[in-house]
């Protein structure tokens, strides 16, 4: 324990040089952009970003790609909140509560519950990584395949509630979601599977075409269906004094902050799209345990801080399988572990020893850098708000230009940009058809690891399902789906009961 | 119980279908050996009897007048004018190639703002240059991202 916090302490000395001060402000500064522009989100920023690092030694070049990894998620949530844009599938949840706030004329306490809530995240979240980090890696470890189906599982019944529409709709949609998710090499077998001969298929459906489709396009495509008036009138301009965060909204977003990091960090651990998930538990944890959930979809300020401070957390935790198991979990940190092979450093048990200048700079540089983000975006929320200034006629039409742009700069492929604009159809009409859109995302994403967790649990099991009943975390994550899963139809019988009784006793 | 809802709940029946259809095509294995065609089958067959439930639900609450959770259509102008602008940014995709990045971001922006009705014709140029050449810059000369030059080299 000691031993840690010395190493912390000199890996703060590492981190707060003036050289890596810089590296840490560049790339929280480029990652807050990448994550505004649509179709630039932090996998696609970090691996734009990689060769610029090529010059620098291993410590400055990961400190600047983990800040443009964390400035990217920060900035995708603030698209979320203006614009309903997910900047990246991690504030997918934001868009419900933060747009809803944003249209309410509280953007600016949104954004900026966003970055306290990430800075509450990021301080928390360093006192984990170094006291909590050997035993929760551990604990991570020791999950098998089945545990990880469970969980996967467990995940969508907890997004199909979260939505608040109709479950079977989103049940639905996860499911079409997981369909396209098997599009492309079988990633156990190394066949291909609904290609239809074509080339562009044989590496599956572009993530990222999906997710601006369904969210960016439909969004620009449901405000033009409005008659001009109306587009003129619907321009949401928030006044300057209303931009920050009142005591009350303080009050009531500091106890959802430190729920969702600590959501965030023990899901971070897990392997999987962990800030997506961590996102999603947060939000269901609050909308659950407020005396007002009915409220949650409409703007309610819980809503945003206890996701973002989960995505910040997750996004943080997420690191201690990369550093000390060498096992990247999620995408942004597989190119990352790409960086720090590129520069010489093997993650693994023998980094902290071999190399512990990076991995003891880089989590401090964490901290510095969530710092950083606070300091840059709190005093320019009103900057970010303004871009809700500009009228709609002039910002869909750009919307849909960066949307454009941005998904040609993912492969360089104009195929993509068409499959974006399918999806921005398919969304639009989902949106009018009352589907949800973050099911079909979500399955999108985790589909072939469920798939691969699904076939890897019965090859252990020679076929038998009961391998996920079996063991107490897999059984355990499948009866919290099921009771996710019972609750609409539990709450519904106390409230009939309930309405019956009133009744009864009025009548009596 | 609502025609359109109808329609939806056997459109996406029929999707389970032809996913099961055509995982049908592919090895099946065994749950021991899962084959490639396994985890779409059953895939396909939830889906189908997921839309089975949403059929019999929308069959079981006849009286049922709408679903709160549509919204209207929109009114045919307004749709005329989405279907334009979705058309305009199709048009935008196949000159990319064409005309190269600049000059088709430059006539996609104009077109998507006279679309929505911006008139004044300083708007309509300096809008349109500005984003072009903003977006430009950002992309190819600060992200050093190649975007389509055209059979103009622009």
């Amino acid at each position: 324990m000691v031993e840690s916090i010395q190493q912390l302490m000199s890996g703060f000395g590492i981190a707060a040089t003036l050289m890596n001060l810089l590296y840490c402000l560049l790339g929280a500064v480029a990652g807050t952009m990448v994550g505004i522009l649509p179709g630039l989100g932090p996998i696609a920023g970090i691996a734009l970003l990689i060769p610029v690092t090529f010059g620098l030694n291993p410590t400055s070049a990961i400190i600047m790609l983990c800040g443009i990894y964390y400035g990217a998620m920060y900035g995708g949530s603030t698209t979320s909140i203006l614009l309903n844009v997910p900047g990246e599938t991690a504030s997918v949840i934001t868009c419900i509560d933060g747009y809803q706030m944003a249209r309410k004329g509280r953007a600016g306490p949104a954004l900026a519950i966003c970055a306290i809530g990430s800075f509450t995240a990021g301080t928390l979240g360093i006192f984990g990584m170094v006291f909590l980090a050997p035993p929760l890696a551990q604990a991570a470890l020791a999950f098998g395949p089945p545990e990880y189906f469970s969980l996967m599982i467990c995940g969508f019944i907890v997004l199909s509630n979260v939505t608040g529409g109709s479950l079977i709709k989103s049940l639905m949609m996860a499911v079409i979601g997981l369909i396209i998710g098997a599009v492309g090499l079988d990633p156990v077998t190394g066949e291909y599977r609904f290609t239809f001969d074509t080339t562009y298929l044989l590496s599956g459906i572009e993530f990222v075409a999906v997710a601006i489709g369904l969210f960016g396009i439909a969004e620009v495509l449901a405000n033009v269906d409005q008659p001009l008036d109306q587009l003129e009138q619907s321009v949401i301009v928030p006044r300057f004094r209303d931009l920050y965060p009142s005591l009350q909204d303080l009050k009531q977003s500091i106890g959802a902050m430190l729920r969702g990091a600590g959501i965030g960090f023990g899901v971070g651990l897990i392997p999987g799209p962990a800030p997506v998930i961590a996102t999603y538990a947060s939000y269901m944890t609050e909308k659950r345990i407020s005396k007002h959930p009915d409220a949650f979809g409409t703007g309610v300020i819980e809503g945003v801080a206890g996701p973002e401070a989960a995505n910040n957390a997750a996004c943080q935790s997420a690191f201690i399988p990369l550093f000390v198991l060498g096992i990247p979990f999620a995408p942004p940190t597989a190119i990352l572990l790409g960086a720090l092979m590129i520069h010489g450093v093997v993650p693994g048990p023998m980094m902290i020893s071999e190399h512990p200048d990076v991995f003891w700079g880089v989590i401090a540089s964490m901290y510095i850098g969530n710092f950083i983000l606070l300091l840059l975006n709190l005093p320019f929320v009103p900057f970010f708000a303004s871009i809700l200034r500009i009228p709609k006629k002039v910002l869909l039409p750009l919307v849909m230009l960066f949307c454009l742009t941005g998904m040609y700069t993912v492969n360089n492929s104009v195929n993509d940009i068409w499959l974006m604009l399918l999806m921005g159809a398919l969304g639009y009409l989902m949106r009018k058809r009352a589907y949800d859109a973050a099911p079909l995302l979500l399955a999108l994403v985790i589909g072939p690891k469920m798939e691969v967790a699904f076939r890897q649990s019965l090859m252990l099991s020679h076929g038998n399902f009961g391998v996920f009943f079996e063991r107490p975390v897999s059984l355990t994550f499948l009866l919290a789906t099921v009771l996710f899963l019972a609750l609409p139809a539990l709450r519904f019988i106390i409230r009939t009961l309930g309405a019956g009784a009133r009744n009864e006793g009025g009548a009596g | 119980m609502r025609r359109d809802e109808l329609i939806e709940g056997a459109v996406l029946f029929l999707c389970g279908g032809v996913t099961v259809v055509l995982s049908l095509r592919m090895p099946i294995g065994t749950f021991r050996m899962a084959g490639s065609g396994l985890f779409p089958l059953c895939l396909g067959i939830i889906l189908m009897l997921l839309a089975l439930l949403y059929l019999a639900n929308l069959l079981l609450q006849r009286d049922a007048k709408g679903h709160p959770g549509q919204t209207a259509g929109p009114a045919p102008r307004a749709a005329g004018q989405m279907l334009l602008f979705f058309g305009a940014s199709a048009l935008g995709v196949l000159g990319l190639n064409i005309l190269g990045y600049p000059l088709t971001a430059f006539l996609l922006m104009l077109l998507l703002l006279r679309i929505l009705g911006i008139r004044r014709p300083v708007l309509l140029v300096a809008l349109p240059l500005l984003a072009a050449a903003g977006s430009y810059l950002l992309f190819v000369q600060f992200l050093k991202i190649p975007l389509p030059k055209g059979l103009i080299g622009l």
